[in-house]
C-alpha cells in the first residue's frame, strides 16, 4: 500500500461492511505501526502497578518496546526499552524496582529517567565521542487519567483530554465509582493467533456474540441458567473518537457473570447508590448492566466482570494480550480476591468465557490465507439506520446494544488515523458536549 | 492442611511410591478421555487447585506468586465444577469436536509429611493439545501435590501447578494440567 492508499475504501458505512485484507495484508500492518500506534495515546500502566520511586513495567506501543518507570518525584516517564548503542533491549525483566537499566551487551547504564548514564569501560572512549544527553532512548508524552497511565510518541498528537473527550463521562462510572481504582498483581499474557482487531472489535461493540458464543461460559458462571433473550429496548452503542461502549441499563448482568454473589451485593448496595449520587441514575443503571468497552486504539475493558486489558499487535495475524484485574482501592480485602477470582474464572486463558473467544478470532484471522475467501466483504450492518440523539448520553449514539455501529466507527477512526498527514486531517465525527477540542 | 513449603522428608516406600505413581496416572488417563465428572470424584472436597502466574523479574526483585494475585487457576470445589458444567451444557462450541490430549506424568517423587495420612508428591506434567486441523501446543508444569488417604483411597487435595511458560503461548488453557 502506498502512502496515496485510501484507506476509507476498506469499509463502508452505507452498506455495512469491512475489506478483510485489513486482517491480513503485511502493507496494511506496516501503515498501521506507523500511522495508528507512533501517534495514538497508549495504554502503559495503572499507577498502582509502579507506586513507588524506581518501580518500571515493560510494555509495548506497537512493536515498539518501552519503559514506564516511576520518577522520585511521583511522576512517569515511558522510553523505548533499545540501547542507542547496537539497539538490544536493555530491560529484559517484565516489572520490578530499580536505580538502574544496564544494557547486557557492552554495559551501557540508563537512570530510572532513560537517560543515558555511566558506560562500562568508560575510558575506552574519548572526550567528545558521545553526547549522552543526545543518545539517551527516545521518551514518549506521558500523562494518565483517573490512574490509568497513557503515553504517546508523537509530539503533535492532540492531548490526552481532547483524545479521551466526552468518552471520560462514561469512563468515570468505572474508575471513579468509589475513589481510586487498583490492579489486582499479576497482569497475565497470552498469546492468540489473530489480528489485533478482532479482539478490540469484539469488546467495543459485540454484546450479540455473548448470546450465542458465550452460553456454556455464562451458565458454568450462572447456576446453568444461560442469558434471557436479547433486549433491545433501553440499550446503547455510544462511540467517542473512535472508542466504545456498549451497554445495556437494566443493571447487573455483567456483575453475576463474576460469580460472586457479594460483588452483586456490595454493587447493588455500596456502588450503585454511590454512582446515583455522583453521576445520576442512568449511569448507575448502566454500570454492571451487559456492557463492554474498547479505547482506540488498542484497550478494552467490562465494567462489573472487572477485566482489563490491551491488545498487543504482534504482526497481522497475532496478538499478545495482557489481562488486569481492576478493582476500587477502598473494597474489603478479602472482596477484592472475590472479584479477581471471578474475572480470572471467566477472562483468562483458562476463563470459562475467555475461551471461546479466542477460537472465533482465531479462525476470523486464519480463514484469510484463501485468496478468493480475503476478496469477500464482512458484514458490519446490524442496526445501521439505529442512530438517535440523546439527552443525556454523549458521543455518537445507537439505540440497541446488539447492533455494529461501534465497530463502524472504530474503523473509521482507525481509517481517518490511515489516511491522516497530519492532525489537522483527522475530522472529529461527534459533537462534544462536556469537552472543548481544539477542533 | 500440610504446608507446602515445609522442610523434608521421609522418602515413601516402593509400595507407596507406586501406588502414588498408578493415581497419577489414571488421573490423567480421565483428563485425557475428558472423564471429567469422575475426575471431580478423585479430589477431596476441599481441594485446592492453584496454577499462579509466573512473574518475569529480576532476580534481586523476585516475588513468590500467592493465591491473592492473578493465577490462570485458583480453584475450590466450586469452580472446578464450574468448569466441568461448561463442557456439560451442550453448548460449549469450541469444545465440539473435541480437543485431543496427552498428559504425560513423570518424576514423580513421593514424600511422608507430619501428616501420616497425607503425602506431598512431586511430579512434572508434560502436556500436548492438539486441535481443529493442525493447532499443536505443548505445555510443561511443575506439580507440587498434597495426597490425602481418605477411607482407604488417595484422593488429591491440594494441586500447585509452575507452568515454564512467561508468555502463555496460545490462546487457550482448555486442559486441566
Amino acid at each position: 500500500m502506498s502512502n496515496n492508499t485510501d484507506y476509507h475504501q476498506f469499509i463502508d458505512n452505507e452498506e455495512g461492511w469491512v475489506d478483510r485484507r485489513i486482517f491480513w495484508e503485511e502493507e496494511i500492518y506496516e501503515q498501521e505501526l506507523k500511522q495508528i500506534f507512533a501517534k495514538s495515546w497508549q495504554f502503559i500502566a495503572h499507577d498502582s502497578m509502579i507506586p513507588n520511586a524506581n518501580d518500571f513495567y515493560t510494555t509495548y506501543m506497537g512493536e515498539d518496546g518501552v519503559i514506564g518507570a516511576r520518577q522520585k518525584d511521583g511522576s512517569v516517564k515511558v522510553f523505548l526499552n533499545s540501547c542507542p548503542h547496537r539497539g538490544n533491549k536493555f530491560c529484559f525483566a517484565d516489572e520490578g524496582n530499580t536505580r538502574s537499566f544496564i544494557c547486557n551487551y557492552h554495559g551501557w547504564s540508563f537512570g530510572i529517567d532513560g537517560k543515558l548514564g555511566a558506560l562500562a569501560n568508560e575510558h575506552v572512549y574519548d572526550e567528545g565521542d558521545i553526547d549522552k544527553e543526545k543518545w539517551s532512548p527516545k521518551q514518549a508524552r506521558v500523562d494518565s487519567y483517573k490512574g490509568l497511565i497513557f503515553a504517546t510518541f508523537d509530539e503533535n498528537a492532540p492531548t490526552l483530554d481532547e483524545w479521551l473527550g466526552d468518552f471520560k463521562w462514561y469512563m468515570d462510572m468505572m474508575f471513579d465509582n468509589d475513589g481510586e481504582t487498583e490492579f489486582i498483581n499479576g497482569g497475565i499474557k497470552s498469546y492468540v493467533n489473530a489480528n489485533w482487531k478482532f479482539g478490540v472489535e469484539n469488546f467495543i461493540g459485540d454484546a450479540y456474540h455473548a448470546l450465542w458464543n458465550h452460553d456454556s461460559g455464562l451458565k458454568a458462571m450462572n447456576n446453568g441458567e444461560g442469558f434471557g433473550p436479547a433486549v433491545t429496548e433501553n440499550s446503547f452503542h455510544a462511540s467517542v473518537n473512535g472508542h466504545g461502549w456498549e451497554f445495556g441499563t437494566d443493571g447487573y448482568a455483567d456483575v453475576i457473570i463474576n460469580g460472586s454473589e457479594r460483588w452483586v451485593e456490595y454493587v447493588r448496595d455500596v456502588l450503585k447508590p454511590k454512582i446515583k449520587d455522583k453521576y445520576g441514575e442512568l449511569r448507575s443503571n448502566i454500570f454492571g448492566s451487559l456492557a463492554s468497552v474498547s479505547l482506540f486504539p488498542n484497550i478494552s475493558f467490562l465494567p462489573g466482570i472487572q477485566t482489563f486489558r490491551v491488545w498487543l499487535p504482534r504482526g497481522p495475524k497475532k496478538l499478545e494480550l495482557r489481562i488486569f484485574t481492576i478493582v476500587n482501592k477502598n473494597m474489603p480485602e478479602d472482596l477484592k480476591q472475590e472479584v479477581n477470582n471471578g474475572c480470572m474464572m471467566t477472562f483468562n486463558p483458562a476463563g470459562v468465557l475467555e475461551m471461546d473467544d479466542g477460537e472465533n478470532w482465531e479462525g476470523n484471522t486464519a480463514v484469510n490465507k484463501g485468496y478468493l475467501t480475503r476478496l469477500e466483504k464482512l458484514h458490519y450492518g446490524c442496526g445501521i439506520t439505529r442512530e438517535i440523539e440523546h439527552e443525556e448520553l454523549p458521543g455518537i449514539i445507537y439505540k440497541g446494544q446488539f447492533n455494529d455501529a461501534n465497530q463502524r466507527h472504530f474503523y473509521t477512526r482507525w481509517a481517518d488515523l490511515m489516511n491522516a498527514d497530519s492532525w489537522d486531517d483527522v475530522p472529529t465525527r461527534y459533537t462534544p458536549r462536556h469537552t472543548k477540542t481544539t477542533k | 492442611m500440610t504446608n507446602l513449603s515445609e522442610k523434608p522428608a521421609v522418602p515413601a516406600s516402593m509400595e507407596l511410591t507406586f501406588e502414588v505413581e498408578q493415581f497419577l496416572y489414571k488421573e490423567a488417563r480421565l483428563l485425557d478421555t475428558e472423564e471429567f465428572h469422575i475426575w471431580l470424584g478423585l479430589l477431596t472436597e476441599d481441594i485446592h487447585y492453584w496454577m499462579p502466574y509466573r512473574y518475569q523479574r529480576y532476580r534481586k526483585n523476585h516475588v513468590e506468586p500467592t493465591v491473592n494475585d492473578q493465577s490462570y487457576y485458583n480453584d475450590n470445589m466450586h469452580n472446578l465444577e464450574r468448569r466441568v458444567l461448561r463442557n456439560d451444557t451442550g453448548t460449549c462450541w469450541s469444545e465440539d469436536p473435541a480437543t485431543r490430549s496427552s498428559h504425560v506424568i513423570s518424576n514423580i517423587e513421593v514424600e511422608h509429611t507430619d501428616n501420616p495420612n497425607e503425602y506431598r508428591v512431586y511430579s512434572l506434567t508434560t502436556v500436548n493439545r492438539n486441535m481443529n486441523e493442525d493447532e499443536e501446543h505443548l505445555m510443561v508444569g511443575h506439580r507440587t501435590d498434597i495426597l490425602r488417604r481418605v477411607d482407604g483411597q488417595l484422593k488429591l487435595a491440594k494441586r500447585k501447578i509452575i507452568l515454564d511458560q512467561n508468555i502463555f503461548m496460545n490462546k487457550s488453557l482448555n486442559v486441566f494440567l
